[in-house]
């Protein structure tokens, strides 16, 4: 399967996930602007923030492994 | 696409991603300075860093991705916070600017400067001793201490016991009951964390790939699965040194940690108590792996259960070894515990001082201190 297939699909599943979980997020609110936070990178432990994908619209999912 | 992972070990998601395929970024907030109190989150963010949908249907995504966004003004790009400005800031003395430090130092200092952190984080907390988010931070920066070069003995059930008053002051913060719950008893896990890692390693290989090495791996706890009563083990050996004839291990060639997961237990409740067994690699102790295993014992209490007071950790093939080793086992307490209680334990082992030194067989007391809450 294609890497940009797997990307849709497994965003399908993440937004379906959410539709039958019925978690309600109460942090995050509609026309807020997402916190300027700096955090690691997962890569390589650099800097990195939502900031820097601006000009794109984003998918931001905040999840765990577990 | 864009993660955040609010993980305490965070390169078990690189694991996860390489298992699942997954290549988009991640960023890590292992002490969720976001402050999540669940996840999975989804949002919709447009080109100028709004959200525009939280928890989206599926049926959203074209609109969102069709839809034109008015310019907002925005904020400034963050930058990396200047670790030695605000570690001159301290001297304020005022609790943000200890804060400020002890996040920064936790974050992006080098891993000698977590010792920092942690000390900022306990300055901030004398100021303001009853904010849950600087005791679960500042338990995030124990237990990545304890998992570091610079790790210290207590470090695990300091980490626990700031994430417990953490929950104490928010019971409601789920991304602070799960840091307990992973490390803690099958009768408070609401699933296996980390049984996934199994399956991901044994894919990933059969794939042909190598898979991402782990800095701490899971341990029982985290694999375990729950169970809805407390189990205790069929046989149980009788006490293989009951009148504690044994040589005592005076030399410390064995040193040994106890952590016990939540830090206090409630009438009834559960624990999980962690063992760790290091060789104390000053004098060159080595385990001798030629003759019988590691043997824990739990000299159980009146009143109190434990699932298995006989415990073994198998030698390894090698003769000799300098392996950590791991056990661990949980307890109940009663229904009226009364005082915290002081549970006798001991462990028999072989081991050998230095390369050419005599090996012999000794035994450790291990007096586990088991805190009792009002709860």
């Amino acid at each position: 399967m294609k890497k940009s297939s797997y990307f849709y699909l497994t965003l399908v599943v993440c937004l379906f996930w959410m539709a039958t979980d019925q978690v309600k997020a109460y942090e995050f609110e509609v026309g807020q602007v997402f916190p300027n936070l700096v955090l690691p990178s997962l890569e390589d432990g650099r800097p990195g923030s939502i900031t820097e994908f601006r000009g794109q619209k984003l998918i931001l999912h905040i999840w765990a492994s577990w | 696409m864009v993660g955040i992972i609010p993980e305490q070990h965070p390169d078990r998601t690189r694991l996860f991603m390489q298992w699942k395929g997954m290549d988009w970024p991640i960023l890590l907030d292992s002490s969720n300075l976001l402050a999540v109190t669940k996840v999975p989150i989804t949002l919709f963010i447009d080109e100028y860093g709004v959200i525009r949908s939280v928890q989206p249907a599926v049926e959203e995504l074209d609109d969102f991705l069709n839809q034109t966004y008015q310019e907002t003004t925005q904020p400034p790009q963050a930058g990396l916070p200047d670790l030695e400005q605000l570690k001159k800031a301290t001297r304020q003395d005022t609790v943000e600017s200890w804060r400020a430090y002890a996040g920064a130092a936790s974050l992006w200092g080098e891993s000698s400067q977590i010792t920092e952190a942690i000390e900022a984080y306990q300055q901030a907390l004398e100021k303001e001793p009853e904010h849950g988010p600087t005791h679960f931070h500042l338990g995030v920066a124990f237990r990545k201490r304890y998992d570091s070069e610079h790790r210290q003995a207590e470090d695990f059930q300091k980490a626990v016991e700031n994430w417990g008053k953490a929950l104490d002051i928010d019971p409601n913060q789920y991304i602070w009951r799960r840091r307990i719950q992973q490390y803690g008893p099958r009768l408070d896990k609401p699933y296996s964390f980390y049984d996934w890692v199994r399956n991901a390693r044994r894919e990933i290989e059969a794939r042909g790939e190598i898979p991402a090495q782990l800095v701490v791996e899971p341990g029982g706890a985290e694999f375990a699965y729950p169970s809805e009563s407390f189990q205790t083990a069929e046989a149980i050996k009788e006490e293989p040194d009951l009148g504690g004839r044994i040589f005592r291990d005076e030399k410390n060639f064995i040193k040994v940690e106890t952590t016990v997961v939540p830090s206090a237990v409630g009438a009834g409740e559960t624990a999980r108590v962690h063992l760790v067994f290091r060789p104390n690699l000053q004098i060159k102790a080595h385990w001798n792996n030629e003759v019988d295993d590691l043997v824990f014992w739990v000299d159980v209490p009146e009143g109190w259960q434990v699932d298995n007071p006989y415990l073994t950790v198998a030698n390894p093939p090698d003769v000799v070894s300098q392996e950590t080793r791991k056990v661990e086992f949980e307890l109940r307490s009663p229904e009226k515990p009364g005082a915290s209680v002081t549970i006798p334990a001991y462990a028999l082992y072989y081991v050998c001082e230095d390369i050419t030194g005599t090996c012999l067989y000794r035994r450790q007391d291990i007096p586990l201190q088991v805190q009792v809450s009002s709860r």
